[in-house]
């Protein structure tokens, strides 16, 4: 970590003129002395404190919940870290549909739904994780039913009754940004507290990642609070992961962008509701596509054909692609149920999905990929990464349940259920009768130096500022959506800038800016693998899209981009086949 | 701006606990709870829909403040 560098006037101008435009500078005391962190904060202002258990669990949404329940019921003593509250962060509580197979009344087979899925994610599925989904979901849907989960919107009350019923200690507004490791195992996770000034230590002998996904804090959909911090803290720690050239393409109104409770048309305060089988493919990408293309604004929906006659003379290529039998040109395919979140769509006032009345803007979900298709990169069907001791589970393990496309409504929030029950699970029984030794007193003190640098940093950029010049780099069409080499790598320029310059800088005065810039950071970082990511896949397929390859390649493109740290630091890429599973780094 | 008003609170917590993005904070001084981030508010509705006595109000409109880069 660097501190104190000061920045010149000639270098001011060049990192920000290609951002705000000169004009904007004209109004700005170019040679003004930098304002100096009124933070007067002192490392020993914070306390230090160490926590003791076998198996950590960090994330307090879905995965979270099941992930700490099933673990301490195979007998392992656990904990939950969360960032937020249980049941009021992440993407959880605006998940409304939970899908649900059911065997006894299903019309469809296991074998058929895991093959329509694999149809529709043009085989980009792990179908292991697919079938599991199945398998499980019914069971968690029971247990959620106990919990009182489908009798309240909002998810508090019924995450936290099992949880105080085994007496599972529950610390809420910790941001954890560290992994401790020792001998090559994960054994804890380091971060600090959002209500006073103290670092905690947590040591284990499992840590589960339930930290969800992430996104650059976009207008319009509630993946604010999540900068993909659980990939990005397994990265650093050598992990590998994958999944970054994916895009959720969801829509936003153009009327009250900003308003997630807006967008998202009163389902917030909607109980939640089950959903059945149904199999789609739910691009997104391709109305931004219609957007670059044609202009905007765009009015149809997802699914629907982007490729109608346009304004511009340039010939387009078709755009992104849909499998034949998943097409919804002529009219959507009528739900399969009445209950749940699909009546929801037709109730009163609640006339559509999230984002998809009225008329749409892009970007609203911009940094995040598919549910379930990126985070660590899994070696076994427990969600156990390339890191022995290191788990995921849900929206941070890169299962590809469905794959480079979300295919079924509902699937998010039971593939979280499933996948953080059978995590806990495995992780429980892997740390029983195993000893773990201490980590070293050096260890932590480096880690709290990092965890505190941009705090006791004098002089250096706010992590607003340099986020929202990430989003000017990152969320036009042209860039994550409609892709192609040279703007992607026009891009990473300005992404290894910030990555170089401005991550050694972010400064914070107090201690939600010190989750800011930690965010910041890993936003930062999400970037890169993103842009490269999506330079490497020289192929279109769901929801990556390139404007330069716009065609599936069968022949090279029958695998995963798995990412990870070399030992100099630098990020690297292989391809992963299909049907492989990696073994520990 | 996003969160608007917070008026009539009886300091339960329950909205800065349950707000994802950390925008309200305690003021010790008066032990109410402040809007101390309305930059940052997503405005997803739960700090309102958890508060028990109906304190807190919002707004669609979502407007950010100019940044410089060095504040």
């Amino acid at each position: 970590m660097q501190d104190n560098i000061e920045l010149s006037r000639r270098q001011f101008i060049g990192v920000a003129g290609g951002v705000i435009g000169a004009s904007a500078l004209a109004s700005i005391p170019l040679g003004a002395e930098t304002i100096e962190n009124p933070s007067d904060t002192q490392a020993s202002d914070f306390t230090i404190e160490n926590q003791h258990t076998d198996v950590l669990v960090i994330g307090g949404g879905m995965a979270g919940l099941f992930c700490a329940v099933k673990a301490h019921d195979a007998g392992a003593k656990v904990m939950l870290v969360s960032k937020g509250r249980v049941g009021s962060s992440g993407l959880t509580p605006f998940a409304k549909g939970i899908f649900c197979y059911d065997k006894a009344t299903s019309e469809v087979s296991i074998d058929e739904f895991v093959a329509q899925v694999s149809e529709s994610a043009i085989q980009t599925n792990n179908p292991v994780f697919t079938r599991q989904l199945a398998l499980h979901s019914y069971d968690r849907v029971q247990e959620l039913k106990q919990w009182g989960f489908f009798d309240s919107a909002l998810c508090n009350t019924s995450f936290m009754r099992p949880i105080n019923e085994r007496n599972i200690p529950v610390s809420e507004r910790i941001m954890i940004t560290h992994l401790l490791k020792d001998k090559g195992r994960v054994v804890g996770a380091s971060g600090f507290s959002l209500n006073e000034k103290k670092i905690i230590h947590f040591h284990s002998k499992s840590v589960v990642l339930c930290t969800g996904s992430g996104g650059f804090k976009p207008s319009g959909f509630p993946v604010c609070d999540l900068s993909h911090d659980g990939t990005i803290m397994a990265y650093k720690a050598g992990a590998k992961v994958t999944g970054k050239e994916w895009n959720d393409g969801h829509p936003g109104s153009a009327e009250n962008s900003g308003s997630c409770y807006d967008n998202w048309r009163g389902q917030i305060e909607e109980k939640p509701g089950l959903t059945g089988v149904q199999v789609n493919h739910h691009l997104g990408v391709d109305s931004n596509y219609q957007a670059y293309t044609q202009g905007a604004p765009v009015t149809m929906g997802p699914g629907s054909a982007p490729n109608q006659a346009g304004t511009s003379n340039v010939t387009y290529p078709q755009g992104p692609y849909t499998p034949t039998a998943f097409r919804e040109t002529d009219k959507p395919k009528p739900p399969p149920q009445e209950s749940g979140i699909l009546s929801m769509f037709r109730s009163k006032g609640h006339d559509g999905p999230p984002g998809m009345g009225g008329e749409q803007v892009g970007g609203s979900t911009a940094g995040m990929a598919i549910h379930k298709s990126e985070g660590l990169v899994p070696i076994d069907e427990a969600g156990l990464s390339t890191l022995p001791g290191l788990y995921a589970a849900g929206d941070a393990l890169g299962s590809y349940m469905s794959g480079g496309i979300y295919t079924q409504i509902g699937s998010s929030l039971a593939g979280s259920a499933v996948q953080g029950a059978i995590s806990g699970e495995a992780a429980a029984k892997a740390s029983l009768a195993l000893e773990i030794d201490a980590v070293s007193q050096a260890s932590l003190e480096q880690i709290e130096h990092q965890i505190l640098a941009p705090m006791l940093r004098k002089k250096g950029y706010s992590p607003a500022w340099v986020t929202q010049v990430l989003q000017g780099i990152m969320i036009p069409n042209f860039v994550l959506y409609v892709k192609k080499e040279s703007l992607l790598s026009a891009a990473m320029a300005y992404i290894s800038e910030l990555r170089d310059h401005h991550v050694p800088m972010l400064m914070a005065d107090d201690l939600h800016k010190l989750r800011l810039a930690h965010e910041t950071e890993n936003m930062i970082i999400t970037a890169e693998m993103k842009l490269k990511a999506s330079i490497m896949r020289k192929e279109s397929r769901c929801s990556h899209y390139r404007l330069d390859y716009p065609d599936i390649d069968y022949e090279n493109w029958q695998a995963w981009i798995n990412i990870y740290q070399d030992q100099d630091g630098s990020m690297q890429f292989e391809k992963q086949a299909f049907d492989a599973w990696p073994n520990f780094a | 701006m996003p969160i608007e008003q917070i008026s009539g609170c009886i300091a339960c917590k329950a909205c800065i606990e349950s707000c994802p993005t950390d925008v309200i904070q305690l003021d010790k001084r008066t032990n109410k709870a402040v809007i101390a981030y309305p930059e940052d508010c997503q405005i997803c509705h739960l700090c309102r829909l958890n508060c028990p006595v109906g304190a807190i109000t919002i707004s669609p409109d979502k407007t950010i403040p100019v940044m410089v880069s060095w504040r």
